[in-house]
């Protein structure tokens, strides 16, 4: 009797200890959220890119806090529009977000434009984030010891550039004319990465153009790359430069194929008319023939435009490796030193590593798009297997 | 020039609006105190235009190449060396390989805009009219495409980054409050009355014996000065810059705003910059929704359209500006309160 009051006793502590345990997981599974405050261009140059990045980025955060959060805490994003990337509104929106108790920033995707709020965050000491950054220069190289805190999830340069290289190589296109937009880091580091490999590769760059967004010069440029005899054109824009480069050289007669990086990607830019021969080099296909159907998903789930939506959800795919890595912590400095040693770490848009000098993406596998008409599909992909030294 | 009391006043009123600005950045929260700061460089900016467009009525579009030129001098050589040589590879070595402090690298603004504006207006100040317009416009458009292009002397088209952020309300106020006192002495000194001469009548000036190119020249060249010493304060306030914003947005905006407060007085130069800055950076926070008791948002691009058309029923209703062309005065003082409670008084200000 007495052991078996002795064994009911125990029963009951056991069950006590569980549901004690159990509501301290609820507890936490209700604790205080993670805040993300997100500053990006919800209408101006960037809003193709930033608002797809961050609609991609909710969904996954509505997986996440769907299975229990980040050990047991929710993540939530407060947003602030910078209105076309307006150099002291961007930096009020990052004050603004700071203000509001935002654990990590995260910017828009072009490390010019994102320049005022990273250093207003970086500044105050917190984890910043860009989900589509396309450069080496997210980092310590332009935001010096500060940038040991900034991070893109977007690709280097660099690697973009020397893939694009390698897939116009690969087809067989082994004259190139170049045209560079000057207006972003970005734009410039990747024409000068695929002139350094397709030359490396044997192809020759025939004639070199440049423009500028803004300067309206962009027809020059294409008067002049129209009289070069290349086998491709390659030009890196977006913005209003893009359609008018393209429909430029196509009014002249001249259908060359025209290849162009991620920030050709898409089809918002087309016109009803359409355009012929286009490829572009990007993360992932946003019209749902992308090879990983988990992409496709997403992708259907945000009506992404463009195939840097996966980098949202792939920089909160990060960001949650981070925090756990890191215990919990959401202080920039620990977060920061975790993601310094990414090796291999699995996003929705591939493995992702980083290093002490390098804080943006290499190795990607890139999708290789084409329009025609008003229509993009993917076909083909590219791994760039040598990134040149420029930029 | 005489100190008497209501010349001190004249002096007092502008430099009383920055310094309670510049202490309000203190009460304030950070994105506001953004805002506050930019309120407060933009005084300086617009003053400088003043000096030149304000005293000479000679109007220039090309006024924003010195705060240009003052910002980037500022920043790219207050960058640490050692990130210069990642971020901006291509400077000349001079400028790659020094370093300057805060203070002589606002010297070194004001420097530099000075030399830029005595150079171009040695020619330049023998216009008047559309022609001078036109031309300090072409200077306006040089400037950027040097500044946009040329990697030997700045980022070109990219962002200048890295810039230490030193310019917080202490700075901000000192350095406007400076540019103010400047504008005011060189007003009320014998030069600057021979300009203003000048701007009623140039003939009949001309023909008293002042040499009206030598005394534009003198305040387009102080007029530099001052908008490049506001460039370096601009600079070190954002941490960042690029050619664009010091192009045609600002010549513009704060062209308009010393339209808005009064062109020919410094109290309309400060008022204009304050009231214009305030409300721009109100109705941009009102796009993105803010709460005043109840949520206020605005339309996207209501802040350029209600800009326009609070500059456009100024210049309607009070062509000569809200100061009216009139120094601060206690009298003008208390005839704008008379005003705004329903009463009035007889007295005129000081012009």
């Amino acid at each position: 009797m007495i052991k078996s009051k002795r064994g009911a006793l125990s029963a009951l502590l056991a069950a006590l200890v569980t549901v004690a345990a159990v509501a301290a997981g609820s507890a936490s599974a209700a604790g205080k959220p993670i805040v993300i405050g997100w500053a990006f261009d919800s209408k101006g140059n960037m809003s193709p890119f930033d608002g797809p990045a961050l609609a991609a980025a909710n969904v996954r955060i509505k997986e996440i806090n769907g299975k229990g959060g980040v050990n047991g805490r929710p993540l939530s994003i407060t947003t602030c529009d910078t209105q076309n990337n307006d150099p002291a509104k961007a930096k009020s929106c990052a004050a603004s977000l700071l203000g509001k108790g935002a654990d990590i920033i995260f910017t828009t995707c072009d490390v010019d434009y994102a320049t005022p709020v990273v250093q207003e965050s970086i500044n105050a000491g917190k984890l910043t984030i860009a989900p589509c950054i396309g450069t080496d220069q997210m980092g310590p190289k332009r935001f010096g010891a500060k940038g040991k805190l900034a991070f893109s999830f977007g690709n280097v340069a660099q690697d973009e550039g020397s893939a694009m290289a390698e897939y116009a190589y690969a087809r067989g296109w082994k004259t190139a004319a170049t045209a560079t937009n000057t207006l972003l880091a970005y734009f410039k580091i990747v024409v000068q990465a695929f002139e350094a490999r397709f030359t490396q590769l044997g192809g020759k760059v025939v004639d070199r153009e440049s423009y500028a967004t803004g300067a309206n010069n962009v027809q020059n440029a294409v008067s002049r790359i129209n009289a070069a005899k290349a086998a491709v054109y390659v030009t890196v824009t977006s913005f209003g430069e893009l359609p008018a480069f393209v429909t430029g050289i196509r009014s002249l007669g001249n259908n060359t194929p025209i290849l162009n990086s991620w920030a050709g990607d898409g089809t918002y830019w087309v016109p009803k008319s359409g355009v012929s021969n286009y490829y572009a080099v990007t993360y992932a296909s946003a019209f749902g023939d992308d090879p990983n159907p988990a992409v496709n998903a997403l992708a259907k789930a945000v009506k992404a435009g463009t195939g840097g939506f996966v980098t949202g959800a792939a920089a909160i795919d990060g960001v949650v490796s981070a925090i756990k890595r890191a215990g919990g912590s959401t202080d920039g400095a620990k977060l920061a030193a975790v993601m310094e040693k990414f090796n291999k770490v699995p996003t929705i848009s591939g493995l992702v590593t980083f290093s002490p000098a390098l804080h943006s993406v290499s190795g990607r596998q890139y999708r290789v798009i084409r329009i025609e008409g008003t229509t993009e599909k993917v076909v083909g992909s590219v791994v760039a297997k040598t990134v040149p030294k420029v930029g | 020039m005489t100190l008497d009391r209501r010349t001190l006043l004249e002096l007092a009123g502008p430099i009383a609006l920055v310094v309670i600005a510049g202490l309000l950045c203190l009460t304030v929260s950070r994105t506001i105190e953004i805002y506050f700061l930019l309120a407060i460089i933009s005084v300086a900016i617009v003053t400088s235009i003043s000096v030149f467009v304000g005293n000479s009525g000679v109007l220039s579009f090309g006024q924003i190449s010195f705060v240009a030129v003052g910002a980037f001098s500022s920043g790219v050589l207050t960058i640490p060396v050692e990130s210069k040589a990642g971020v901006l590879p291509a400077l000349f070595p001079l400028l790659r390989d020094h370093t300057l402090g805060n203070v002589p690298s606002l010297a070194l603004a004001a420097a530099v805009g000075a030399v830029l504006a005595l150079v171009l207006g040695l020619p330049l100040m023998r216009l008047s009219g559309l022609a001078a317009g036109i031309a300090t416009f072409a200077v306006l458009m040089i400037t950027h495409n040097l500044l946009r292009e040329w990697e030997k002397i700045g980022p070109g088209a990219t962002t200048l980054a890295l810039i230490p952020e030193t310019t917080g309300w202490l700075q901000a106020t000192v350095g406007t409050v400076l540019v103010i006192v400047v504008a005011f002495v060189y007003r009320h000194s014998r030069p600057g009355r021979m300009l203003c001469a000048s701007r009623e009548d140039a003939a009949a000036a001309a023909a008293a014996g002042i040499n009206v190119h030598r005394q534009r020249l003198f305040a387009f060249t102080l007029s530099g000065a001052l908008g490049g010493l506001a460039g370096g304060l601009y600079v070190h306030m954002l941490g960042s810059i690029t050619a664009d914003q010091v192009f045609l947005d600002l010549t513009f905006l704060t062209l308009a705003m010393l339209v808005v407060g009064g062109a020919s007085s410094l109290w309309g130069a400060v008022i204009g910059a304050l009231l214009v800055s305030g409300l721009s950076s109100f109705l941009s926070e009102s796009e993105s929704g803010i709460d005043l008791g109840f949520r206020f948002h605005l339309p996207e691009g209501s802040r350029l359209v209600i800009l326009g058309a609070v500059m456009a029923a100024v210049l309607i209703l009070r062509p000569s500006g809200i100061s009216g062309g009139r120094e601060f005065s206690l009298d003008g003082a208390g005839r704008l309160v008379g005003r705004l409670v329903g009463l009035h008084t007889s007295k005129g200000g000081s012009r």
